[in-house]
């Protein structure tokens, strides 16, 4: 693994990612050839309509490709606390269950649907921190043992309880862990929530808790897809303050993903623009709103509905990704497609200083 | 496959067939099902034709060479050999194959109208209704099923008919419970309430729009049940409830080789035709039931997640 | 313009059942006391956060639910007057029954919110939009499939799309056949119940722009009901903010979002995230959880979570007045 693909302040790459899925009604092109930077601590927003890849391309990220599909070529080179550099995609289970939780970890739309209903919601943390904090809770537990030895009894010494008096006090240690963790999500009374179902709670609060699996082994690397989406306004506002707030506390950098052009420009550094499986544009955020170059963000930018003119929507639909359209993508939609544009697939460029562009009708393609 | 117009219709029911088929065709064992399923359904269209009647004589009752009471093994007067009492085994076991559908079809037929009216009213109008006809369907499944066939038998006296209707009782209570689990789940969906909203009787939708949606499973569940159906007759013709001796039921045919089965002494396999023979047919005939329940099962429920 | 559709003091609640015998152990008051009117021919949007009613009083005010008390007074003529006095009996449609209720099936209609699932999968598109035209026995066969095909004009269908299922759609086309729906009876109001939430961003517009069109092509008057602001702000002539099943405020779009009054709806737009990276807008970050309608907070229901709550907002109710031409709030600070 050549130490220098990812350059000083990188911490993700992917590169020339391929994924399809194997349906009945064909092979469903879903990622082609994507490609994606996010710099240490910067948070990444990616952009995209239905089919635009963005939801496979995140779990790809975290090798969770959703059956039926194949990754089918590309490269996801990652730097984690270690240090060192790994693609992703070329590891095995166990360098997996090492990343995924502790490295790289991942909130999703539906926080009911991320949660386990029959599980108390403190039991789900709990699961997260013991799989990657086990020796740091255990370390934690035998010292508080060491504090009590002097006060345990005779029979608490015994072999046979030993393990029981050890179990409990690591369930007091995770447990305090966990309340920690509460307290820093702005839950207000976490004695209670800990000790709640999931369906007791709110949406807005079951997403809390969702972050704070999320965030319970301090990730590296935190992926975002539409957390709020399905969330109220004012309570997307309280979650988007909390993640801004708690990126700064951990320093993981963060991709989010969402459809929404005011959630990007309120928390993301740059931009990721996605169509039909491809990135086509990346750009810092002021400059993704001022002067977006690719034609399909510049729609995207002009259909957000505003009072008192009329609503322009892009015409035509989303194509087929088993048949889509030759050369580039976004052609048939395009009010500047050129005789070129149905036949090549433009490549991603940087046309200035961090705005790329995959299009042709800016630099020479 | 010929690419004929039929294959390639645009007709949407024409290809929700065509997809379904297609489908069966992937996995060897759906088409196992299928293959053993169609070849009784010959046996017993060509029943007449394989085993030709006697006339005036009812075609059910198997031929009989004589009175003996020892069965005689396969040679070439009877192709399966004859069971007790000289009946014709391969008579019997041909002429069985219709006896198996009439009764596998007409139970699953009546029990899932039953189970339908049953479970669409109280999955559709919930409340008290609900509740009634569940805990009456409550009480019938608190039974075991054998059992509580055997004694409505006994009370109605011994005979297919008898074994059909029983079979009916005790069966009809899964059938309900499983459209009113559907019927609720369908009823919650937004489709349900909009048909309301544009003025449908409740009658209309529960039959334009909640039935169709809940026939899958319902199609799944009496294909697999079909196999259990025949050998619950079966087991039930073989206590001695069923048709009188001599009649072409395989259960009954089995009830014949009872005193046969351990075989003469020092050859415990000398009457193997009597049972093995009818217990072949009864097995192969739930297998490819089963198999093509289950194949139906894995094609239908991606149908419908897909949509 | 005169109001199409009045309601006073409606209520709808929903019994919480529990225990073994499913007692009535209390209610979830979903809509409580509510009274607005909508005039004829405007685009009326209610906006709100789950659990605020806006849904349930969409329904109920076309009569898919049944309200527990209160009037809803409909004319399709649009001639009613803007406090409707109680003799007006006859145009009163919340206690009707079966018979007139079908009826008025015609002239009152609904748009979901998810496509996929508002539309019968195993029917045909030509069937699921002709229904209600042989339900009021207007016409059948191939004169409706006429009228069918007419009306995909409209939305933007194309006849090929008959003799198809819904699952062959995309979104976007499988909220315009449910319109194509609810238009095939020229009802005169339709509720709208975010039509555009569950549809991606770049078709949204072009429902929007549908909806303008229909509005003024067939003389429609619409409930639009939406969580999404930027949209109601973009496509309704007037407002309403419901909050735990009562109405805090009603103005004319322009004049709520220039200047709201409510402190729940300055919250409210407050926490709308800004298309523009260059502008920071100063939140008013909401204290605590919304609290559930099962149990509202005594007094004015907003009063636990505002910060400036006084003495009387605990325990008096604030009634709805208008405190500005044409702009009215349910809050003790006016």
């Amino acid at each position: 693994m050549p130490a220098q693909v990812l350059g000083e302040n990188e911490q993700l790459k992917v590169e020339d990612l391929v994924v399809r899925f194997y349906t009945y009604e064909g092979i469903v092109k879903a990622v082609e050839k994507a490609k994606l930077t996010l710099m240490k601590g910067e948070t990444l927003g990616v952009v995209g309509e239905t089919g635009s890849g963005k939801s496979v391309t995140a779990l790809t990220i975290m090798a969770l490709t959703p059956t039926p599909g194949k990754v089918e070529g590309g490269h996801i080179y990652f730097k984690g606390t270690t240090g060192e550099t790994v693609d992703v995609l070329s590891l095995k289970e166990a360098g997996l269950l090492k990343i995924r939780g502790k490295e790289i970890s991942m909130i999703f739309q539906e926080p009911n649907a991320a949660l386990d209903p029959l599980f108390k919601v403190g039991d789900q943390i709990a699961e997260a921190i013991l799989a990657h904090r086990l020796p740091e809770m255990l370390e934690k537990a035998n010292q508080l043992k060491k504090e009590k030895a002097n006060n345990s009894s005779f029979l608490k010494s015994l072999p046979i309880l030993r393990n029981r008096s050890r179990d409990k006090l690591l369930q007091q240690v995770v447990r305090k862990e966990i309340l920690e963790l509460l307290r820093l999500m702005e839950i207000s009374d976490p004695e209670r929530v800990i000790d709640a179902y999931p369906h007791e709670l709110s949406g807005g609060m079951q997403q809390r808790i969702v972050i704070a699996t999320a965030l319970a082994c301090s990730p590296t690397l935190l992926l975002a897809d539409e957390p709020t989406t399905n969330l109220d306004v004012t309570v997307q506002a309280q979650i988007l303050d909390l993640i801004t707030r708690l990126k700064r506390r951990f320093g993981s950098s963060i991709i989010y993903i969402t459809h929404d052009m005011g959630v990007i420009a309120e928390i993301c550094d740059r931009v990721a623009v996605m169509y039909a499986g491809s990135v086509v544009e990346v750009a810092p955020v002021l400059e993704i709103f001022k002067t977006p170059l690719h034609p399909y963000t510049k729609a995207l930018l002009e259909s957000i509905p505003r009072p008192g003119s009329s609503f322009k929507s892009i015409p035509g639909t989303v194509p087929n990704l088993v048949t889509p359209p030759s050369g580039c993508r976004f052609h048939p939609r395009c009010y500047h497609a050129m005789e070129k544009c149905s036949r090549e697939i433009p490549e991603l460029k940087e046309i200035s200083k961090g705005h790329c562009v995959a299009c042709f009708l800016y630099g020479d393609a | 496959m010929p690419k004929n117009r039929l294959w390639n219709s645009e007709h949407p029911r024409i290809k929700e067939l065509v997809f379904v088929l297609r489908k069966l065709k992937a996995s060897p064992l759906s088409i196992a099902g299928l293959s053993i399923v169609l070849l009784f359904t010959f046996l017993a269209i060509l029943a007449p034709v394989l085993a030709p009647t006697q006339p005036d004589r009812d075609p059910y009752i198997m031929p009989r060479e004589g009175y003996a009471s020892t069965p005689k093994p396969p040679n070439t007067e009877h192709l399966f050999g004859t069971t007790e009492g000289q009946y014709d085994l391969y008579y019997g076991v041909i002429w069985g194959t219709r006896s198996a559908y009439r009764i596998g079809v007409l139970v699953v037929a009546v029990s899932a109208i039953i189970g339908i009216a049953v479970g669409s009213l109280a999955g559709y109008f919930k409340g008290l209704i609900d509740e009634v006809l569940m805990r009456l369907t409550d009480i019938i499944l608190a039974f075991p099923g054998l059992i509580l066939a055997m004694a409505l038998v006994v009370a109605f006296g011994r005979g297919l008919d008898s074994i059909t209707l029983a079979i009916i009782l005790v069966g009809w209570p899964s059938y309900a419970r499983l459209v009113r689990g559907e019927f609720l789940k369908v009823t919650s969906e937004d489709f349900v309430e909009a048909a309301k909203a544009i003025g449908c009787s409740d009658f209309r939708v529960i039959i334009k729009h909640v039935i169709p949606n809940t026939i899958f499973p319902l199609i799944i569940m009496a294909s697999l049940d079909i196999g259990s159906i025949v050998l619950t007759a079966a087991a039930l013709s073989f206590l001695g409830l069923g048709a009188d001796p001599g009649y072409s039921d395989w259960g009954q045919i089995i009830s014949l080789s009872r005193n046969w089965i351990t075989g003469a002494p020092g050859n415990p396999f000398a009457y193997w035709h009597t049972f093995i023979i009818p217990g072949i047919f009864l097995f192969l005939f739930v297998i490819g039931w089963n198999l093509l329940g289950d194949a139906l099962r894995d094609v239908l429920d991606p149908m419908i997640r897909r949509r | 313009m005169k109001p199409i559709l009045v309601t006073k003091d409606l209520k709808k609640y929903f019994p919480i059942r529990g225990g073994l015998l499913g007692t009535r152990k209390g209610e979830v008051k979903a809509v409580d006391n509510v009274n607005l009117a909508i005039m004829k021919g405007e685009t009326f949007g209610l906006v709100g956060e789950s659990g605020c009613g806006k849904t349930t009083y969409g329904k109920t005010i076309i009569r898919l639910l049944k309200p527990d008390s209160g009037r809803i007074f409909f004319n399709s003529d649009g001639s009613l007057p803007e406090d409707p006095s109680d003799e007006l009996n006859q145009f009163d449609i919340a206690g009707l029954t079966r018979g007139k209720l079908k009826s008025l099936r015609r002239n009152m209609q609904i748009v979901y919110q998810n496509p996929s699932t508002s539309l019968n999968p195993r029917m045909l598109v030509k069937d699921i939009v002709a229904e209600p035209l042989i339900i009021h026995k207007i016409c059948k066969g191939e004169e409706a499939e006429k009228r069918v095909l007419a009306l995909f004009e409209d939305v933007g269908l194309a006849s090929e799309h008959l003799r198809r299922y819904p699952h062959e759609f995309s979104g976007g086309q499988r909220q315009r056949i449910a319109i194509a729906r609810a238009l095939i009876t020229h009802p005169k109001f339709i509720v709208l119940d975010e039509p555009t939430s569950s549809v991606d961003v770049s078709v949204r517009a072009s429902l929007l722009q549908l909806f303008k069109e229909l509005q003024q092509k067939m003389g429609l008057t619409y409930l639009f009901i939406s969580h999404d602001l930027s949209v109601v702000e973009a496509l309704c002539d007037r407002v309403a903010v419901m909050y735990l099943g009562k109405v805090v405020e009603v103005a004319g779009s322009e004049e709520l979002f220039d200047n709201p009054l409510h402190p729940y709806t300055k919250a409210l737009f407050s926490a709308i995230p800004i298309a523009d990276p260059k502008t920071k807008r100063k939140r008013i970050i909401l204290k605590g959880e919304p609290p559930s309608p099962a149990n509202p907070p005594a007094g004015c229901r907003f009063h636990p979570r505002c910060s400036q709550a006084m003495d009387v907002c605990r325990s008096e109710e604030p009634k709805l007045r208008e405190v500005k031409p044409k702009h009215m709030v349910a809050c003790h600070l006016y």
